[in-house]
């Protein structure tokens, strides 16, 4: 059984703050979560929704009907009275406004309670968290530590007067509501869960990554990454800059990355679009960067706070020049801590900019995750610097043996070697005996500026052969859900999609045989690998929350496969189950 | 035997000794210039180079950050640890290294056009925060390297390709900015004179935050009213009697550069903390040296 609690209010009364509380008593409960916010770009005045899918198992996407609903304001009801069924719960204050249809409706007094306590607007939250416990037959002890953990620091008499409100919210169900309460959330044994969103997930894998410096200049919605990293910085040792501009933020976390730290930036399409002279300046000079974009409907400002895939192809193709980028995907927050972690990997073995690509969606929902995956995902990565010439410990480099033997100190590294491989060995600034340019010119095996033909082709194959090395050792392929063998139909996608499409797999089993193929390396795609998994005799199916089929444009371009069906969402929503079955053709 | 063998390890330090503290010109000098022949960047270059040398400082000790312009094609002319950056984004590039190892000096070799320009906000921002890094800028009032526009310092009036019938801006000026802005060491020297240049260069340098010395540069190929002449009349140094830590004199000194009077020197200095000394967490070693943070619980419990 699972179950969809949503609250609603007015933007800038709490309504986030309550969501996430609610979600991270579920999760203490011993349940798993999978949540989303709707709110507009305005900080006062607008509506806000927050919406909580409960689960015994774990779950990534959400339903249509909502089981109980908090309307903390008329505009809540009016706007999400058409998810209701007959069973669903809708809490209200009469006093406020009315409610009228067939569903179970349960009056709680907000006002009454906030005018009995002298408690101001913001306290309506407790009342309605306690309501909504005491309604799904929950105990009211992890809400009293949330609240006791919030207001500690206020001391004993804010603690209690809180508490009041909480109790208020929740006897009132007990007093008046006693035989419709449901037996959902009663604790269960689990193992503990952590409760967190795409961009905790980032913000976490570049920690597991030893990635130091951060910077970033605050776009929605990849903004709480720059906040979350910020707030760790002096526990973690970790350097953060909010730059004046996503121009400087790049580049500031260039000149970390060329002192031998591993450096991100994270942003949103039209962040990154400043950031795109750069990523070819990090792309010539082989300096490694990881890039964040958390995606949002565009074009130019867009709908800032609802979620999309539209910029795909923008990162693939960003950049003046020829040079290699890296571009990966992840789908879920497990992905994301793993994918995140690998990309600064990947940034540093190949020396290039890597780009993870969320959405709002992944970026801004909360889901659970199990502590153990967290501990058997940092015990298992190994932090590789690639050709790094640098012992960790000190922050000095070490000179090969070879190097040190030549007669002539000062000319014998060289910054952009010819290799097998193109990655050249890379010099920590400040190695004693050394020195080197990163040279935004085209430039000789040393770093010096040429614009003579031959060496000019050297460098070029050079850090082509990094994209070589990296399709035979790195290049993951897309992963499959399902059999690919025996299904009838196939559903192909990338990023947050993947929770909507493997439910929506599960409602078509007894219409369908269907397998699903995600891709997670996005950008460059090893055609070799990639070709075995599109069979003759199936039906083919691109699911992308974008109105061109952009990943389906790349498929073609760099593999020749053409996927001709389409279910494509770009209405600033996300793509769920049911808009995958009802778009679906038999 | 034990008595050469000792007599040679205390003669090996002692070279290297001054292996270590000596360094010469010659270390630090890469490829020849291609700046036009009388052009100040020579000059600049030179006394870049000596400030280094006499500081003690070896190009393995320093990294220097180049913008995109005749002045940034010092990259191939000087020897450190370098980051050719591209047009006007030089400055960004020189925090983001001093913040993870501020250990290293950290210059900015950049133009006007590039810094005041193409890089005008990263310039404010950068004396906001008051980041250690020294920036020395080329000021010629032209875009020598793309033949001859105006520049952002440019006199208005001043005719050029871009600016047929004259620039209608009226020019940055550098030193009332970077004063307003937070810089806390400001000063202005002449590529006319490298005793000046080296001694801007190296007080600069010895400065804790950021430093700005706006070097007057004549480019003699596309410049023909800022000429060595033209300076040489309106330049003049700084008395000893001159209170270089008052905002508001240095304001008003600042000012002069509107009426085609310069001042030579320290026009602005005081003493505050460098963006880098507000965090604790670089405190005892730079950010590249330090252990790796593997408490993960400590922020995994935020969370649950």
């Amino acid at each position: 059984m699972d179950i969809t609690w949503k609250i609603g209010g007015e933007a800038g009364f709490g309504i986030m703050t309550t969501g996430l509380a609610f979600s991270k008593i579920v999760s203490r409960l011993g349940y798993q979560i999978f949540d989303y916010v709707e709110y507009p770009s305005l900080i006062r005045g607008g509506h806000n929704a927050y919406e909580v899918h409960v689960s015994h198992e774990n779950v990534s996407h959400l339903k249509p009907e909502v089981d109980v609903l908090v309307c903390l304001n008329k505009e809540t009801y009016t706007k999400h009275q058409s998810s209701l069924t007959k069973k669903s719960y809708v809490i209200y204050d009469e006093q406020e406004f009315t409610v009228d249809g067939d569903f179970v409706k349960i009056n709680v007094p907000f006002k009454k309670i906030l005018a009995d306590l002298k408690g101001q607007m913001i306290m309506k939250n407790t009342i309605a968290l306690g309501a909504s416990l005491s309604v799904l037959g929950a105990e009211i002890d992890e809400l009293i530590k949330i609240l006791e953990d919030q207001f500690s620091k206020k001391g004993e008499a804010i603690v209690n007067f809180n508490k009041n409100f909480a109790n208020a919210g929740y006897d009132h169900i007990k007093n008046n509501y006693s035989k419709k309460v449901l037996k959902f959330l009663t604790k269960r044994e689990s193992s503990p869960s952590l409760v967190m969103t795409g961009n905790d997930a980032f913000s976490l894998g570049s920690v597991i990554a030893d990635s130091r410096f951060y910077c970033a200049y605050p776009m929605t919605p990849s903004s709480t990454i720059l906040t979350t990293m910020a707030s760790w910085a002096e526990k973690v040792g970790l350097v953060v800059r909010h730059a004046e501009d996503e121009i400087a933020a790049i580049n500031t976390a260039i000149g970390a990355s060329f002192t031998g730290v591993r450096a991100s930036v994270g942003t949103s399409g039209g962040g990154f679009a400043l950031m795109v002279e750069s990523l070819s300046f990090a792309g010539v000079t082989e300096i490694p960067i990881v890039v964040f974009i958390a995606q949002r409907p565009g074009p130019a400002t867009g709908m800032p706070t609802w979620t999309e895939q539209g910029d795909l192809l923008f990162a693939v193709h960003a950049g003046h020049g020829e040079f290699q980028k890296i571009v990966l995907s992840a789908s879920d927050i497990e992905e994301m801590i793993e994918v995140t972690a690998e990309a600064y990997n990947l940034a540093e073995v190949y020396q290039m900019p890597v780009i993870v690509m969320s959405d709002m969606y992944l970026s801004e929902g909360h889901k659970s995750i199990t502590k153990k995956f967290i501990d058997d995902f940092i015990t298992n990565y190994k932090v590789n610097h690639g050709k790094l010439l640098k012992e960790i410990t000190n922050g000095k480099s070490q000179i090969t043996n070879e190097d040190q033997n030549s007669n002539n100190k000062t000319k014998n590294y060289l910054r952009y070697k010819i290799t097998e491989d193109g990655v050249s060995p890379r010099l920590i600034p400040g190695t004693p005996g050394h020195y080197y340019q990163a040279n935004s010119y085209e430039h000789l095996e040393d770093g010096h500026t040429t614009e003579e033909a031959q060496p000019r082709l050297n460098q070029v194959n050079k850090r082509a052969r990094k994209w070589d090395t990296y399709l035979k050792i790195d290049f993951k392929p897309p992963k499959v859900y399902g059999d690919l063998d025996k299904a009838e139909v196939v559903f192909v996608s990338w990023g947050s999609n993947k929770g909507a499409v493997i439910e929506a797999q599960k409602q078509l089993k007894d219409k369908t045989n269907t397998a699903f193929i995600n891709f997670t390396h996005l950008y460059p795609l090893n055609k070799k690998i990639i070709l075995p998994f599109f069979k003759e005799n199936k039906k083919y199916i691109l699911v992308e929350n974008n109105s061109w089929g952009q990943f389906g444009k790349l498929l073609l371009q760099e593999t020749g496969i053409e996927i001709k069906e389409k279910i494509l969402r770009y209405d600033g929503r996300t793509i769920t189950p049911e808009y995958i079955i009802k778009n679906f053709k038999f | 035997m034990m008595e050469e063998r000792l007599r040679r390890n205390i003669l090996l330090k002692i070279l290297n000794f001054k292996l270590k503290i000596m360094s010469s010109i010659q270390d630090f000098t890469g490829y020849s210039p291609t700046w036009c022949s009388g052009c100040g960047d020579h000059g600049i270059g030179i006394a870049i180079k000596q400030a280094l040398v006499q500081m003690n400082l070896t190009p393995s000790d320093l990294a220097v950050v180049f913008g995109i312009g005749c002045s940034g094609n010092m990259n191939d002319f000087l020897n450190a640890y370098a980051i050719h950056s591209l047009h006007g984004r030089a400055l960004p590039n020189a925090i983001g290294i001093k913040l993870t190892n501020h250990r290293l000096p950290v210059i900015a070799v950049v133009g006007d056009g590039d810094c005041y320009g193409e890089g005008g906000n990263h310039f404010i921002h950068a004396c906001r925060g008051n980041h250690d890094i020294k920036v020395l800028v080329h000021d010629n009032g032209v875009y020598g390297l793309t033949t001859g526009q105006s520049a952002p310092t440019a006199k208005q009036g001043y005719k050029s390709k871009s600016t047929p019938s004259g620039i209608i801006e009226i020019p940055i000026n550098p030193l009332t900015l970077a004063i307003s802005s937070g810089a806390t060491f400001v000063a202005q020297s002449f590529a006319g004179d490298p005793a000046h240049m080296i001694q801007t260069i190296k007080a600069a340098m010895n400065h804790k935050g950021f430093a700005l010395v706006n070097v007057l540069q004549p480019c003699v190929t596309f410049n023909k009213i800022n000429t060595y002449q033209y300076y040489l009349q309106r330049v003049y140094k700084l008395g000893g009697d001159y209170k270089k830590d008052d905002f508001e004199s240095a304001m008003i000194k600042s000012l002069e550069v509107n009426k085609e009077k310069f001042p030579l020197g320290i026009i602005y200095q005081v003493q505050k903390l460098s963006y880098h000394d507000h965090l604790p967490q670089i405190k005892s070693e730079a950010l590249v040296a330090k252990n790796r943070f593997i408490e993960f619980d400590k922020i995994t419990k935020d969370f649950i």
